[in-house]
């Protein structure tokens, strides 16, 4: 049948737009080929596929989280004021306060009803303003000592970066969430159907809270990645990461009505993402250039995932 | 009865089929100018996808519709209206937010429109025009949420009246269930226009209240399985003769498995006292035995539906109370239904019932996941025995359990959403319509499933499409009228009571 044909393809569309991209900027530049590079590739994708994978669970309800950009450079911030007195523990603060506002967030689209990209809008500003207030508009360097504390983030070990490390174990702790609990399921069923899962006996609104809690503290996470990568902590540090982040788990196949995907796709999505960010870089095209073509990218990959005959109205 | 007059509307052998359903078969009707024919038929008849297919939401797969003798083809709803066919359904179309002039010439506002921009007072001053027509003394700058119920419909019909001056030929009104929100006093106006405009439309009434169908129609067409079964003219017709009609088939006691029907057990799962919910039902009592069938029959509007919707944890209840295996329950959500041992299969099956983009075995575990998890993770290879021992003990006809629901014949989704109940263990099941849309076939097989899961002690709670179903599935019945218990009544095999019995007790 075509119809199955159709949907085979969709499925495996993102893997092989992965493997021609390769392909594609390793025939102009051979140098992208080799292992260094390809390393150095998988750690720049790190902090866009943990700030990606985190949302993919808001995005699996049905819902949007529009507040992890604002979130992961508060979290830098966070982090590069607190480390000093609090050492590793201010890595936990940083994420602790991102499963705060996500729990917020949540909590306003679930109890008050409001939409949730306009409930993580709102969020998302307050988070923003707070960062550049506590940071007093400065991005903030980490001292000497405080480098000591940021070992676990960056550099090689065993050869490996660490951040690839660190993204692996959250590929698989998020995949074994999403895949193995409960609640990974009882999210799909309420991006596939809220009425029969609400009908079926799920507590729909807490399962939805949980989502926005991940992804707080996922993007949290990523902020703290990037403070550690970058060695400072700034309010705007993650500005520009929401697009392609959104961007990675729609490119990956995770339907944005929700209902369909997986943090694997979400993988493939964000390292699509890096490629051609990477091969745009050497091809020289202008690092702000490149937003123009992740938006077109999006809107192009949600026009491919949706499967418009089962979605009668979109707003 | 004027023979001679060329038909405005007729449909000569119109079919339709729906995956695994005939839903029309061989429909040949006519519709005179000036007259108004009745539709009967009871849920499930085809009344609602012949109307779909005159309005032009369906397209038919066989027949011919003739529009003053010349065979037409609709292919949509506007294209209806084009052709002169307009509607007045039960669901109104009009948009509350906007003024009862725009919602009259919605969509066709470019017969105001000059340069661009409309022209307000031509637009209102017509819309004026239109009401005039149904005689409502409203202004057409009034915003629709601020008229009444009754209203909104006389303006859903001065609606329909504008293709009048749009459409060429004869107009054709179709007025589906238009008074089932009514009280008398309006009903008898809309009646009352609706004879007063036989001279510019002729009407086809479908409505479930029998009574209303004979006082205004001219003939009436009854329905039945998807055919058109009789033809009278409404003079002379009564109500029983076109409820018997109706139900046609011979009441065979062994299609509900009436020999499979057992004495239901003397523990009380649930109980209803005094139950009441503002300006839904009132002063409701029941109980509910381990292993009965209790059915709940009544009209759209005598409140079952809520008194269900309240067992199943949708609607909480504001006075008496429910008690469930000897608690006193207050439900604000289906999930502590379901902490209650209360499986509701609803029935809006494909969106309430099943997550229909997930497969047979998750939608099977989905209301006792718990059970299925070992350390915080879920257990693959016990969902999956769970779900095949399912789709083997119902007879599920599906690929395999990883097939998503949405390519299942309705029959077999039922099943889906019964094992979903089965396997979290349900003690009472809440069966709200649960053959709705199903073949005869698919049919006998839900009821043969019913039959044994009481067999096994699980109590049922059921509201159903037909008075047939009802009697013949339940072992007690209730009626209920207007939000009040009306009747009660036993039914056990060889005993049943007649529709006749308890229709008088519902309208």
């Amino acid at each position: 049948m075509p119809a199955q044909r159709i949907e085979r393809l969709r499925r495996f569309l993102p893997v092989a737009t992965l493997a021609v991209l390769v392909l594609i900027v390793g025939a102009l530049q051979p140098e992208f080929l080799n292992p260094d590079t390809l390393l150095d590739l998988a750690s720049d994708t790190a902090v866009l596929f943990v700030l990606a994978s985190g949302v993919s669970f808001v995005i699996l309800t049905g819902g949007i989280d529009l507040s992890i950009q604002a979130m992961a450079s508060l979290a830098s911030v966070i982090v590069a004021l607190t480390v000093d007195r609090l050492g590793y523990a201010s890595f936990v603060a940083a994420v602790a306060a991102g499963a705060l506002s996500g729990w917020l967030g949540g909590l306003a689209h679930v109890r008050l009803k409001i939409p949730s990209f306009v409930a993580t809008l709102a969020v998302g500003g307050v988070l923003a303003g707070t960062a550049l207030v506590v940071s007093h508009q400065h991005s903030i360097t980490l001292g000497a000592t405080q480098r000591a504390y940021i070992g676990w983030i960056t550099g090689p070990w065993l050869g490996i970066p660490r951040e690839v490390i660190i993204g692996a174990l959250l590929l698989f702790f998020a995949d074994t969430v999403q895949r193995r609990t409960p609640f990974g399921r009882y999210i799909a069923a309420i991006g596939a159907g809220e009425a029969a899962a609400y009908a079926s006996g799920v507590k729909v609104g807490r399962q939805k809270v949980v989502a926005f809690v991940i992804s707080g503290a996922f993007a949290a996470f990523a902020g703290v990645m990037l403070a550690g990568r970058l060695a400072s902590g700034s309010p705007t540090l993650a500005n520009e990461q929401l697009l392609p982040a959104i961007a990675a788990v729609v490119v990956g196949g995770t339907a944005i009505t929700g209902g369909v995907g997986s943090i694997w796709r979400t993988l493939v999505g964000a390292l699509i993402i890096s490629v051609v960010r990477t091969g745009m870089t050497f091809i020289g095209v202008d690092i702000f250039a490149q937003e123009i073509l992740f938006g077109a990218v999006l809107v192009f990959a949600v026009a491919v995932t949706i499967d418009r005959s089962k979605i009668p109205v979109v707003k | 009865m004027n023979g001679a007059a060329l038909p405005v509307l007729a449909l000569r052998h119109v079919g339709k089929r729906f995956p695994g359903v005939q839903a029309l078969r061989d429909v040949t009707m006519e519709l005179r100018p000036g007259e108004v024919v009745g539709l009967v038929g009871e849920n499930g008849a085809g009344k609602s996808t012949l109307m779909r297919i005159l309005a032009g939401v369906y397209q038919p797969d066989d027949g011919e519709i003739l529009l003053s003798g010349r065979p037409i083809r609709l292919a949509g709803a506007a294209d209806a209206m084009r052709h002169g066919i307009g509607m007045v359904f039960q669901e109104q179309s009009l948009l509350l937010n906007l003024s009862v002039g725009e919602n009259i010439y919605l969509g066709n506002e470019a017969a105001f429109t000059r340069y661009g921009r409309i022209e307000w007072h031509a637009l209102y001053a017509a819309a004026a025009r239109q009401l005039a027509k149904v005689e409502v003394g409203v202004d057409a700058r009034t915003r629709t949420a601020d008229l009444d119920f009754a209203t909104r419909q006389m303006v859903e019909l001065a609606k329909a009246l504008t293709l009048e001056e749009a459409a060429s030929g004869h107009l054709v009104i179709l007025l589906d269930e238009p008074t089932s929100v009514l009280e008398q006093t309006e009903i008898n106006i809309l009646f009352a226009r609706v004879r007063a405009l036989k001279s510019r439309a002729a009407f086809i009434f479908v409505s479930h209240r029998l009574d209303e169908v004979l006082a205004l129609s001219d003939r009436v067409y009854v329905m039945k399985d998807g055919a058109v079964v009789a033809e009278l003219p409404a003079a002379g017709a009564d109500v029983r003769h076109l409820h018997s009609l109706m139900v046609g088939r011979d009441l065979r006691a062994e299609y509900y498995r009436e020999s499979l029907q057992r004495p239901p057990r003397t523990d009380v799962v649930l109980a209803a006292e005094s139950l009441g919910r503002a300006g839904a039902y009132r002063d409701v009592s029941f109980a509910l035995h381990a292993g009965e069938v209790l059915g709940i029959a009544g009209v759209i509007g005598s409140g079952r539906e809520e008194v269900t919707r309240t067992i199943a944890g949708f609607l909480p209840h504001d006075a008496g109370r429910l008690t469930v295996f000897g608690q006193e329950r207050r439900f604000s959500s289906p999930a502590e239904a379901v902490d209650c041992g209360i499986g509701y299969l609803p029935r809006e099956r494909r969106t309430e019932g099943l997550v229909l983009f997930l497969s047979v075995a998750a939608n099977i575990t989905l209301a006792s996941l718990g059970r299925l998890r070992r350390h915080f993770l879920l257990d693959p290879a016990a969902e999956a025995r769970v779900a095949r021992d399912w789709v083997a003990r119902l007879g599920v006809r599906t690929p395999g359990i990883d097939a998503i629901c949405l390519n299942l014949s309705g029959g077999n989704q039922q099943k889906v959403v019964l094992a979903k109940w089965l396997n979290a263990r349900a003690k009472i099941l809440i069966l709200d319509h649960p053959t709705r849309g199903l073949d005869v076939g698919a049919k006998e097989e839900v009821y043969e499933l019913i039959r044994s899961v009481t067999g096994e002690g699980i109590a049922v709670l059921l509201t159903s499409d037909t008075m047939e179903e009802t009697i013949g599935l339940s072992h007690r019945i209730i009626v209920m009228r207007d939000g009040v218990v009306t009747h009660r009544a036993d039914a056990p095999p060889g005993g049943k009571p007649t529709q006749l019995d308890l229709i008088e007790h519902m309208v």
